[in-house]
């Protein structure tokens, strides 16, 4: 369990500076959140999995690309039946409309996640000179954010055993409860897991005020800077649409 | 010699957070977060329950953020879990963004009134810290023609207009309002789960 993110690019056929993986995150929030038609948002949905996938991660770059064909297929066949129970509409109209919103963010966390190490995170953004007390917190933020998620869904299906769901009924009536069933767990478990990785950076010197030396190379490359090109024809893209659609409709 | 700087070194930035204290700041905040997204997902499936999402958040996350701040007690904590709760639910809209910022900065100057020493200070500061829940909503209030055509290309028309008959002026001070009630209630539970679990293990 040393300082890294549960993943690495080593067998992917291109690697990305994680700089621009971090430009495609902030990236993903602006287009997701202006998004006023579905072409800007699908096509950086497609150009991620396509990412995740030259990254060398090719598994889950196809579940993504197929949970979001359904997602979509699901949306476009709505709009054909007009006469369907409102019930069914309604459901399916929920589940994808939270899927399409949050698909961007979600793939380009993942795409942070999986396919970079903690080394070369911290060694580009040092390049950067940003100090090491920025750089640290956020590094440890997206290494923590899939060891999270594992507790979550272990505790989850624990206390589904006996009965304690997280739902919204129960968080509204009997917050104590169900807060100390799930949360308490968790957060004993997770702290048991800062202190070890408190403990290794420690023995590795990251608490020395001294410049680290990194044996990882920290370039941007040609990629990264089309990368960047792209990125930003997108947003553009994103916000032209958008004022389309924004005219269209009066309010 | 040499043991005597390094006595000196640590003594000297006792007052500043250590990397440790960095690591605890941001592996709260990741678990902050998620919990905070999972909360969300759950109301926002139901459309108009989304916009009391400030209400839960309060009450489910503020045991995170008390442990988070309690465990470390020292400048930054507070500013840290701010900061990356800004950057992960607003980057995409730059007044909210920097609305998030700044209640991050209001909640650590409020700790640093306490002199991160007094219990009572490190409770009240959740009611200023969870005001950040209101502040993805921050779009709805100042882009709302923009926010109902993406309402409208999601959930379709009606749902769109049944945003727009909530959305009137009032609606940042109702949330405003929940999230200081979500917080106050989850404060409380949390200095109690707190006193019970934490405090026992000598987490705290």
């Amino acid at each position: 369990m040393e300082l890294m993110i549960n993943g690495g690019d080593t067998r992917g056929i291109i690697s990305i500076d994680p700089r621009t993986k971090v430009l495609v995150f902030f990236a993903s929030g602006i287009i997701s959140l202006s998004n006023y038609t579905h072409t800007a948002s699908t096509l950086f949905t497609v150009m991620l999995c396509a990412l995740i996938a030259l990254c060398g991660k090719p598994k889950t770059a196809i579940k993504a690309f197929l949970l979001f064909t359904l997602a979509l297929y699901l949306r476009l066949i709505l709009n054909q039946s007009q006469g369907a129970p409102a019930i069914i509409v309604t459901v399916i109209t929920a589940l994808s409309t939270v899927f399409m919103f949050s698909f961007p963010t979600v793939l380009s966390i993942l795409l942070l996640v999986k396919t970079t190490r903690i080394s070369h995170f911290i060694s580009a953004f040092q390049a950067m000179h940003l100090p090491i007390k920025v750089i640290v917190p956020f590094a440890v933020f997206f290494r923590f954010l899939p060891t999270v998620s594992d507790e979550w869904n272990g505790i989850r299906k624990a206390m589904a055993f006996r009965g304690i769901s997280l739902s919204p009924v129960q968080i509204i009536c009997r917050p104590g409860k169900t807060i100390e069933y799930i949360l308490i767990p968790m957060l004993f478990s997770s702290i048991s897991v800062m202190e070890e990785l408190a403990a290794a950076s420690m023995a590795r010197g990251l608490d020395v005020d001294i410049k680290r030396s990194s044996y990882e190379i920290v370039k941007m490359r040609f990629i990264d800077y089309m990368l960047i090109i792209i990125i930003i024809m997108m947003t553009g893209l994103s916000f032209f649409l958008g004022s389309l659609a924004k005219g269209g409709i009066a309010v | 010699m040499a043991k005597k700087e390094v006595a000196n070194n640590s003594q000297k930035n006792d007052k500043k957070m250590r990397i440790k204290e960095l690591i605890f700041a941001g592996a709260f905040g990741a678990i902050y977060i998620v919990i905070m997204l999972i909360v969300v997902m759950l109301f926002g499936t139901v459309p108009v329950l989304y916009l009391i999402t400030p209400l839960p958040v309060g009450l489910v996350c503020a045991t995170i953020y008390e442990l988070c701040v309690l465990k470390v007690r020292k400048f930054g904590a507070a500013l840290i879990l701010g900061s990356l709760f800004a950057v992960t639910t607003s980057a995409g809209y730059l007044p909210g963004l920097l609305l998030a910022l700044g209640v991050a900065v209001i909640t650590e100057l409020v700790l640093l009134a306490g002199k991160y020493k007094s219990k009572k200070i490190f409770l009240i500061s959740y009611l200023v810290f969870n005001l950040n829940m209101v502040c993805p909503f921050s779009n709805l209030h100042f882009n709302r023609a923009g926010f109902l055509a993406m309402a409208t290309e999601y959930y379709g028309p009606e749902y769109a207009n049944g945003v727009a008959s909530l959305a009137t002026s009032w609606l940042p001070f109702a949330q405003i309002g929940l999230a200081l009630l979500g917080a106050g209630i989850g404060v409380l539970i949390a200095s109690k789960l707190i006193k019970k679990h934490f405090a026992k293990a000598g987490i705290v």
